[in-house]
């Protein structure tokens, strides 16, 4: 049997890149992940150890006031404590954006972690140094003036050095002294306090969990893993789909090429070949081609994690990446999974091998007999998954519960997946035969074709229809995340761009110069007065929210009622009524905090008018929808220079959540896609092996007066069928589940979730997935146009 | 009443359905090159039903397929229905195909996806052309095939599935019908069933119809019979006589 097995793996290779491609891919992914997770872990926990190095013990669990206390006791005592943490400050100047990481630059020398790149160290207040990664991004570089917060805890600085900070865990873009970090000790976020100079017992009576430092940085260290972990295992999620649509294919291919080599197999019984001699020689067939791509699968996913990893190194020098390393027992895995894989899918094909009689070589030539139906049970058993799937899905709807809802989900799918051979077939016959009316017999031999067999139709569109069905399924539910967040935003920027003075009163003309830049939609100038505010507030500009508000935001503003100040958490007080003075009035105002309109005050107009006379203070803008957030900033920060007011950006931090939200669709979809594109592969294999069975009938067109171009037409009209019905289908059982998973799951949190449809989105995926079985079907219609018009035709 | 046609290098073109001149075709190159046809000089005749016989090997089918434009020579010429052949393209000689001839073959005759009715018309279909109505439903009616049409070709037996190929190579009235051995497959009703309508179509409709044969029953039904061998032609038959028919495969022998 060897010799036959060895002749026809030669003969048959051809015929099997599809499967071996496929098993390639998701073998890749595997080890690509490895690459990818090791790197994460390695710059995750790199510089973990490197803050506490000095330290004889770690504080944890500390507030911002606690911790200037505990670094007080350290100065008395003699001692030394390093605060790491950070707080998130306004940055004006430069480049840096708005907000950022502020954290804490050591007074002891011995406990500074970071290590000078250039420049120095701060040697007293007002001067920074910046993190040398963050500073090439944000462009900072040695001698830039910054002003760090806002209000009268505003500190101007001076960056004096650029420092590499290489902690995943307290790393930050800023690092002041820390006498100017305590100004902001109400919003310090404190992560852990090394301290030198007394061990843990000695420091039992601080506020705060007291810790031995090596033990601390290993849980740290465990904690980092794990989360790298947590990425792993989503991308293995990933890569389980991308092998379940493999196994899809895969199993298609064997059940193809096994019909076609029905007469081998035969034969190989005529001439003695035992049932177990034929089912073995199969098997190893199998065997040796989830080898083969296993091992091809194991190389290029290495080469891809690597390449991968060295260019988000060279494109984002911030990310935490290190070095990456391979773990054998992960690649033993993957070379086995892609074996497993292989020799799962192919397990029930090769089971059929055997079932064919020795007789079958005998008979006269018959063409394979490829007409396969779906049977009763098949039927049946589909049938009683989807309406007990269906029914679950609405159980989950109706108690909000996850565990049916994933039930349900299962279970509908793969009912739906069983009734593939009796549903598809007669979709393509729907959308074939309006394609008929217009594309006449290309179209009508097309949809012919397609449907001819309906368990392999099926079976091709069924890696597709899973790919589709959840690449839809995350699209809509986070385009229907988007509709809330963005509900959000607005509640918490309601104004996109804000001009405020920082000088004398604005020039009544700057509404209409700012109404007349691109872009903008509308502007309003807003009344109010200069004021100094008590309780550590400092200098404000104080406005009232003009009647014509409601053409610039996009939610509500407050409406301060009269003896009432609004102010934003920036510049919140340590008091809950705050004296506000102008020219020596003086008025005693009870404090309410929100945010949304940048840094000033809002009070009712009544309480305006017992302040002063009112004057233009700033102009609010709403950007034009879809404006490019930068250009428009551009553009209105070169009017604000001119006329001494300072631009507040709500519509940055905006874009920069809708970026967000567009990494992560981008992220899930193209992970998606490798699915995606492996059920293409599987698309164009069954058409270029269909096209291999259907030689003769395709010289019978020819010689019938098919020209080439119709045949080609023919091809491609079929491969375009098959994707575009499956794709169809997928979106709306993609929308379906989205809509189940958003009532059964996000109504029960939030309110007000109203379900969006990504129409563009879903439009392009079905237009995107009719391109590619365009594309799929490129190469089979080319080698079966090449068919000699008498080619097969022969009487002999 | 019978005479043999010498073959000669200057037939002329009109009266002949279709004409070969110095035709050679081979396959393959050097040591392992096969010459299936060495110089073939024919006319076949419009309206009359020629058959070509020879023995396994012969040339036959080859000098049927480059006679049908399904083959392209590699020297000489084919008219076909006054047409050159060596001067089309593929898609010229496809189109010129299905406007001006029809095929039936001995197996594998229809697509197993039409119906029988769909394969009748899936030449006229092709050429994005009308059914004539009346010629349509006279074959249907002299084929028997009435209550065939919406049955699938596995539906069918081998004399029916011949009769529904014979139906789709008349129904878009071509110059020349070309038949592979029409009853290669068929048992001997059925072949006489398939045989006498091809030979009707010839009498009544006036059709010129070549078949590629070795059977000498199947050849009794034709008016000419053209002898092939080693690439040649032995002779040209018109209206031979059983014996004399014998007697000239027999020579070749």
């Amino acid at each position: 049997m060897r010799t036959v097995l060895l002749a026809s793996l030669r003969t048959h290779t051809r015929r099997y890149v599809a499967a071996v491609l496929a098993v390639t891919i998701g073998v890749g992914f595997v080890v690509a992940t490895n690459a990818i997770a090791s790197a994460a872990r390695d710059g995750m926990v790199a510089g973990v150890a490197l803050p506490y190095d000095d330290a004889d013990a770690v504080v944890t669990d500390l507030s911002g006031a606690e911790a200037v206390t505990l670094v007080d006791r350290a100065a008395r005592a003699g001692d030394s404590a390093a605060v790491l943490g950070w707080t998130m400050q306004p940055v004006r100047g430069s480049r840096v954006s708005d907000r950022v990481d502020v954290g804490a630059i050591a007074d002891d020398p011995v406990l500074r972690w970071q290590v000078v790149e250039e420049g120095r160290f701060p040697r007293g207040p007002g001067e920074a140094v910046a993190d040398v990664n963050a500073a090439k991004s944000e462009g900072v570089g040695v001698g830039d003036p910054l002003t760090v917060g806002a209000g009268s805890r505003a500190v101007e600085v001076t960056v004096v050095g650029l420092v590499d900070s290489p902690s995943a865990s307290v790393g930050a873009t800023l690092y002041l002294p820390w006498s100017e970090v305590t100004a902001w000790s109400q919003t310090l976020y404190v992560d852990s306090v090394a301290y030198r100079g007394a061990g843990p017992e000695e420091l039992s009576g601080v506020p705060g969990t007291v810790r031995d430092v090596d033990e601390f940085v290993e849980d740290r260290s465990t904690e980092l893993s794990q989360g790298v972990n947590v990425l792993a295992y989503v991308l293995l999620l990933f890569a389980a789909i991308a092998l379940t649509v493999a196994v899809l294919v895969i199993a298609n291919t064997f059940s193809i090429l096994f019909a076609q080599r029905t007469r081998d197999f035969a034969l190989l019984r005529c001439v003695g070949a035992t049932r177990r001699q034929v089912l073995r020689s199969v098997r190893v067939e199998a065997l040796l081609l989830g080898a083969v791509s296993s091992v091809v699968g194991v190389v290029a996913g290495a080469g891809l994690g690597l390449g991968l990893v060295a260019l988000v190194r060279e494109l984002s020098p911030r990310a935490p990446l290190g070095a990456v390393s391979f773990s054998p027992a992960w690649l033993a895995a993957a070379l086995v999974t892609g074996l497993v894989v292989t020799l799962l899918a192919a397990w029930l094909p090769t089971r059929k091998v055997v079932r064919v009689s020795p007789l079958a070589a005998l008979r006269p030539d018959q063409d394979v007999d490829v007409h396969t139906a779906a049977g009763r049970l098949r039927i049946g058993l589909g049938l009683a998954l989807v309406v007990g799937g269906v029914g679950l899905l609405a159980a989950s709807v109706a108690v909000t519960s996850v565990a049916p809802m994933l039930a349900g989900g299962i279970a509908s799918f793969s009912g739906l997946l069983l009734l593939g051979p009796v549903l598809v077939p007669a979709l393509i016959r729907l959308g074939g035969g309006a394609l008929g009316r217009v594309g006449g017999t290309t179209a009508r031999l097309a949809t012919g074709n397609a449907v001819r067999n309906p368990r392999r139709t099926a079976a091709t569109t069924a890696s597709l229809l899973v790919g589709v069905t959840l690449t839809t399924a995350v699209l809509t539910g986070l385009a229907t995340a988007r509709g809330s967040i963005d509900g959000e935003m607005a509640t918490q920027h309601p104004v996109d761009l804000t001009l405020t003075a920082t000088g004398d009163p604005l020039p009544t003309t700057l509404v209409g110069d700012v109404r007349a830049t691109p872009d903008v939609a509308a502007a309003v100038a807003v009344e109010g007065v200069r004021a100094e505010v008590s309780h550590g507030v400092g200098d404000l500009r104080v406005l009232t929210v003009p009647d014509d508000a409601g053409t610039v935001t996009h939610a509500a503003l407050p409406r301060p009622r009269p003896g009432e100040i609004w102010l934003p958490y920036d510049v919140a007080p340590d008091a809950r009524r705050v004296a506000v003075t102008v020219g020596g009035r003086d008025v005693t105002l009870r404090v309410r905090l929100g945010e949304g309109w940048d840094l000033a005050g809002l009070v009712a107009p009544a309480t305006l008018a017992r302040l002063g006379d009112p004057a233009p203070q700033a102009v609010w803008v709403r950007a034009g929808g879809g404006a490019d957030a930068e250009d428009v900033a551009g553009d209105l920060e070169a009017l604000a220079v001119n006329v001494d007011a300072e631009l507040g950006n709500g519509l940055a931090q905006r874009a920069y959540v809708t970026l967000q939200l567009d990494v992560l669709t981008g992220a899930v979809v193209g992970l998606l896609g490798i699915a995606v594109v492996i059920a293409l592969v599987g698309i164009g294999n069954t058409l270029g092996l269909s096209v291999l069975e259907r030689g003769r009938e395709h010289s019978l067109l020819r010689a019938l007066g098919l020209t080439r171009r119709q045949l080609r037409a023919t091809l491609a009209t079929e491969a375009v069928l098959l994707s575009v019905v499956a794709t169809v289908l997928g979106t709306a059982v993609g929308v379906a589940y989205a809509w189940v998973g958003n009532e059964a799951m996000v109504r029960p949190l939030v309110d007000d979730s109203p379900m969006v449809l990504p129409v563009r989105q879903l439009a392009l995926v079905v237009v995107v997935a009719g391109l590619a079985g365009l594309a799929s079907c490129l190469l089979p219609a080319r080698r079966a146009a090449r068919v000699a018009p008498a080619a097969g035709l022969a009487t002999d | 009443m019978t005479q043999i046609l010498s073959s000669s290098t200057d037939l002329p073109t009109s009266g002949f359905a279709a004409v070969a001149r110095g035709l050679t075709r081979t396959y393959g190159r050097g040591d392992a090159a096969v010459h299936a046809l060495r110089g073939v000089d024919l006319g076949l005749p419009v309206g009359r039903f020629t058959a070509i016989m020879g023995p396994s090997g012969s040339g036959k089918s080859t000098l049927m397929h480059c006679l049908a434009g399904l083959d392209q020579p590699t020297s000489g010429s084919v008219a076909v229905a006054g047409t050159a052949l060596e001067d089309l393209d593929d898609t010229a000689l496809t189109l010129f195909r299905r406007e001006h001839l029809g095929f039936v073959f001995q197996s594998f005759n229809l697509l197993p996806m039409l119906t029988a009715g769909q394969n009748i018309l899936l030449p006229l279909e092709l050429a994005g052309r009308q059914p004539d109505r009346q010629r349509h439903d006279e074959l249907i009616a002299t084929l028997g095939l009435g209550d065939r049409l919406t049955h699938r070709p596995h539906e069918l037996s081998g004399g029916q599935q011949q009769r529904v190929a014979i139906a789709r190579a008349l129904v878009h009235e071509p110059a020349v019908v070309f038949a592979d051995e029409p009853t290669g497959n068929l048992d001997s009703e059925s072949s006489a069933e398939v045989l006498g309508h091809l030979r009707r179509t010839v009498r009544e409709l006036g059709q010129t119809v070549v078949m590629v044969t070795h059977e000498l029953d199947a050849a009794a039904y034709a008016d000419d019979v053209v002898v092939i061998a080693d690439g040649t032609i032995r002779a040209h038959l018109v209206e031979p006589s059983a014996d004399q028919l014998v007697a000239t495969l027999r020579g070749e022998r």
